[in-house]
């Protein structure tokens, strides 16, 4: 039976390479998918294009090329990455440069864009389209419109398939979703085209569900509850699935790599930011994970098969940024004895504070490092005896005056705050760009592609 | 009935779309199932969030990977980008969830 090998290539802007060049390597793997974007990416990506029109990609595909072209072109190993952010076609002239230097001539870069909604917005909003906010309801956008900087669209692997189609060894896409990076050379191997009306979308559901499964890399190899029994995770392994043509899947990862493929890695990875299990809605298809069945084989090996799913969806998601006031945060730390009195007393001088100078913020939040920061109210009382407590002043404010009244006053604790208070150098207040995650129709956006051959 | 702490049943992992978070609940055997399946309901999880969880809570039952996913809306302090909190994504939403007691 016909079979498609696909390496996971990163999780993030910011992940490890070497494993990635280790599956190139000794993963005998055709594919490998390269995820850098996270929500809020596009928005700083956008940012950075708006001051030099030559940025706004990932900049870490220089180095990651580089490492990785001598290995894949040799072998034939397609890479396709979403590195190109907001910037896919400078993205791509930077790998060709990089490809011409190894002297790999004649190599093709396949460039998709067509995500990029943030022109077409105001045209939406008057023919009438409402952008409703996926996390609230709110229908009206136009409270916001002046200030967005960014919109994209989680588009689906069209353009990665036209792209390999037109013999493509690179292909560079901004904002596709995760799971098209491997989707896509799943229907292009297979034959599997939208067009097809007899479309199985059971085997499509799968390709979701396989994508999804490895798109997050180590997250899949990690094994994070069974923290203690996953070893060697200097060296984890990124992880590998061997898709086969009637949609079944084996999923594993290089051995010897560190980090583990199990019931539990898998499990994880599966149940990892799904809302509706039976409706996994990506742009290729909906996937359902309630008729997966699991089989952990051993020596990292685990096997998902009877995966089903659904016909796409008419309308794509669109994450649009924009600008909603400054963040301001300070921090103090109080140590033993009676860390966590001291800490009270020093939180209660501090908002008082804020009253006397006035302080105008939409949200003001004290947290105890040590104690609540992570668990908040969930938290139990500290230890009497607990040798210390830091104290995390933070504020939502409207202008970039109240917030620096945050970390100036947070600053007051250091000589106020008790005998051993400590403290470093206060944080700068930053600019928040918000999230406004919406739909919008399919037919609105229009997907292209070209190729860009190396001389 | 003795009481269990979800830690000793099962395993989490927990992430988030915009201010939404959610949590997977992994049970660690069969028997671990029926019971996080039969105590984890929306309003024991409300209840044990207090007010970090806003708006309401969902719980999607998976037989197939004996595991629960619970959707917990309003839950992120206004999701990622917003978001006071340091954990601005809920990466500790899950094992707040493990402090749990449920009936076993």
């Amino acid at each position: 039976m016909k079979k498609v090998r696909l390496g996971s290539g990163s999780a993030f802007w910011g992940d490890m390479l070497e494993p990635a060049v280790e599956v190139a390597k000794n993963g005998n793997v055709d594919y490998i998918g390269f995820d850098h974007l996270a929500e809020l990416t596009m928005a700083q990506l956008q940012r950075m294009k708006d001051r030099d029109p030559q940025k706004g990609y990932i900049e870490d595909i220089i180095p990651w090329m580089e490492a990785i072209l001598p290995i894949s072109v040799p072998k034939g190993i397609k890479l396709i990455t979403n590195a190109g952010g907001v910037n896919p076609r400078v993205a791509a002239e930077k790998v060709a440069e990089i490809a011409q230097r190894l002297g790999f001539k004649g190599l093709k870069i396949g460039v998709v864009e067509g995500d990029d909604l943030y022109p077409k917005i105001d045209q939406l909003v008057k023919d009438g389209w409402v952008f409703e906010n996926l996390d609230n309801g709110d229908k009206d956008i136009t409270k916001i419109q002046d200030d967005i900087v960014a919109a994209n669209v989680y588009i689906g692997c069209e353009g990665i398939i036209d792209c390999l189609k037109d013999g493509a060894d690179v292909v560079i896409a901004g904002r596709v979703s995760d799971t098209a990076l491997y989707i896509g050379p799943i229907m292009y191997e297979f034959g599997w085209d939208f067009n097809d009306p007899n479309l199985d979308w059971n085997k499509m559901g799968a390709a979701v569900t396989v994508g999804h499964t490895i798109e997050c890399a180590e997250c899949c190899t990690r094994g994070f509850n069974r923290w203690k029994e996953s070893k060697n995770l200097e060296n984890i392994g990124y992880p590998i699935a061997e898709f086969y043509e009637d949609g079944t899947c084996y999923i594993t990862k290089v051995e010897g790599t560190g980090g583990v493929v199990d019931e539990w890695s898998i499990k994880e990875q599966l149940m990892y930011e799904v809302h509706d299990p039976k409706n996994y809605i990506m742009p290729d298809g909906v996937a359902d994970f309630t008729t997966i069945k699991l089989e952990d084989l051993g020596n990292d090996v685990v096997k998902l098969s009877n995966m089903t799913g659904k016909k796409r969806p008419d309308t794509l998601k669109v994450q649009i940024g924009y600008k909603d006031g400054f963040k301001a945060e300070g921090n103090v730390f109080l140590s033993w004895p009676d860390a966590w009195g001291k800490a009270l007393q020093a939180a209660e001088v501090v908002r008082k504070r804020f009253e006397i100078v006035d302080l105008v913020a939409d949200e003001v939040k004290i947290d105890f490092i040590g104690v609540n920061l992570l668990h908040g109210s969930v938290a139990p009382e500290p230890d009497p005896e607990i040798s210390e407590v830091g104290l995390r002043v933070t504020a939502r404010t409207r202008t970039m005056a109240e917030a620096a009244k945050v970390g100036r006053e947070a600053t007051h604790i250091w000589t106020v705050g008790g005998v051993g208070a400590s403290y470093g150098a206060p944080f700068k207040p930053k600019r928040i760009i918000s999230l406004w995650p919406t739909l919008v129709p399919r037919d609105a956006v229009e997907i292209t592609h070209f190729i860009m051959e190396v001389e | 009935m003795a009481k269990v702490q979800l830690k000793d049943i099962a395993y989490g992992r927990s992430g988030d779309k915009g201010d939404i978070s959610n949590i997977g609940l992994i049970a660690t055997n069969s028997e671990n199932y029926e019971i996080i399946k039969r105590t984890v309901t929306p309003e024991a999880v409300k209840a044990h969030f207090g007010d970090m969880i806003k708006g309401e809570v969902k719980v999607y039952p998976l037989d197939n990977l004996e595991a629960l996913q619970i959707v917990c809306y309003e839950a992120l302090g206004g999701g990622a980008t917003h978001t006071l909190r340091i954990d601005v994504t809920g990466k500790a939403m899950c094992t707040a969830l493990l402090r749990m007691y449920v009936e076993a």
